[in-house]
């Protein structure tokens, strides 16, 4: 046997197990690339993986939930940045609230600066940031003859519709306090409000190899130079048989 | 995995939170209520606009998805409104100031930018192409508005915002 045809049956052979060995891994970066290529019409960045372990593996301590806020018909709970209101998760990167009021029509959830108003049923009517507000942050949330009022660092104000807001005072004012949750609650609840790492930042350590720790780059770099290989090794394939058969 | 490459990935999570965290606050280039101050000279009391059934539906074929509110708060006065409005660009919020003076936009503001990339689009180079653009048929602009490489997302926000301004000022005076 010749040299030549020992050495294309050698690349033949290398070519095929670089391919096989490395397939999984390329899959994988094919897939992930792919998804990232297209992340804002995926909204990747604004999904959210949830799972304990996930949230171990990255080192994030998951933070239980430890008060709610109760009014008449509504209950929140928040940890990790995550609201449980009723029962239903309401939005990712949400600030710790300092309190729940309601009146007739709508409930108004308060953080330090900002309100979220609601309908009865859980639709969000309007979020006001600190433009909309009338001081701000905001210390707590009460309610008083079918006003909403706030305490804040510039003063108590009170309001009817969260609109228009006009000076208030302390009197007769029943402020939202934090309720203790029992262990029971605080079991259930920590799941549903376990702190998740965004579809994007996944995708982005999965297809970096940084999701495998300080040697998964490193990992990356490995397959690179295979794949590198690979279309070497593929051109030789390809070229070589050809360009002799050109000759003879 | 063991515990110094997970160290260094929490850290690097933790890094890339707060780098991400300083662009959800953004850049303020100016506060939403000075803009308000700055068009009437005082702030006057808001105003909002309920975003009925169908106001909803004419918004969403406006920006391409569901108002995130139910109402809007604006500011106005007998032939000028102010409307400051809200979109994702790419990742994060662009908010910016409309005021329409019968029917056509008078001026534009970036008021807050949240975005790594694509600030081009507060300049006055480009914000000046809004002047004098008013809906036409289609509740599209009567103009093409020229974008800017590496800001094409911001671009098409600011032009979808200023449509929804143009649409919620002819609403809010029928």
């Amino acid at each position: 046997m010749s040299p030549k045809l020992l050495l294309l049956r050698l690349l033949r052979r290398w070519h095929a197990g670089i391919g096989f060995a490395a397939m999984l891994f390329f899959l994988v970066l094919a897939a992930t690339g792919l998804a990232l290529n297209h992340g804002p019409d995926l909204s990747l960045d604004g999904r959210f993986v949830h799972a304990e372990w996930l949230a171990r593996w990255y080192g994030i301590k998951s933070e239980a939930p430890r008060h709610a806020f109760r009014s008449g018909h509504h209950v929140l709970t928040a940890a990790n940045g995550r609201w449980l209101l009723d029962g239903k998760i309401s939005g990712e990167r949400l600030p710790q609230p300092v309190g729940l009021v309601e009146l007739a029509s709508i409930f108004v959830v308060a953080s330090d600066t900002a309100l979220y108003v609601y309908r009865q049923n859980g639709e969000l009517i309007e979020k006001l940031g600190p433009g909309a507000l009338p001081g701000s942050p905001v210390r707590a949330i009460g309610s008083s003859a079918r006003r909403i009022v706030l305490r804040t660092a510039s003063g108590i104000f009170a309001s009817a519709d969260a609109v228009s807001w006009r000076p208030g005072s302390e009197r007769s004012v029943r402020w939202s306090a934090p309720a203790d949750l029992s262990i029971s609650e605080q079991q259930a609840y920590e799941e549903a409000l376990a702190p998740g790492i965004s579809l994007e930042q996944l995708l982005l350590d999965l297809h970096s190899g940084r999701f495998a720790g300080r040697y998964g780059p490193l990992v990356v770099d490995l397959l690179a130079l295979l794949l590198a290989i690979l279309s070497l090794t593929g051109a030789w394939l390809f070229l070589v048989p050809r360009m002799h058969r050109g000759r003879h | 995995m063991n515990w110094r490459p997970r160290r260094s990935l929490a850290l690097l999570t933790l890094a890339l939170g707060a780098v991400a965290a300083g662009f959800v606050r953004g850049e303020v280039y100016q506060e939403p209520d000075a803009f308000v101050a700055e068009v009437f000279g005082s702030k006057p009391a808001p105003k909002v606009l309920w975003l009925t059934q169908g106001i909803q539906t004419q918004a969403a074929a406006i920006l391409g998805h569901l108002p995130a509110q139910l109402r809007q708060r604006y500011w106005s006065d007998s032939h000028r409104s102010a409307w400051i409005l809200e979109e994702i660009g790419k990742e994060e919020l662009i908010t910016a100031g409309f005021v329409v003076v019968d029917g056509r936009i008078d001026h534009v503001r970036v008021l807050v930018y949240r975005e790594s990339r694509g600030q081009e689009v507060r300049y006055p180079s480009f914000l000046r192409q809004f002047k004098e653009a008013k809906l036409a048929p289609g509740e599209r602009l009567d103009r093409e508005i020229d974008g800017i490489a590496g800001a094409t997302l911001s671009v098409a926000a600011m032009e979808r915002m200023a449509r929804l301004a143009l649409f919620f000022d002819r609403i809010s005076r029928q």
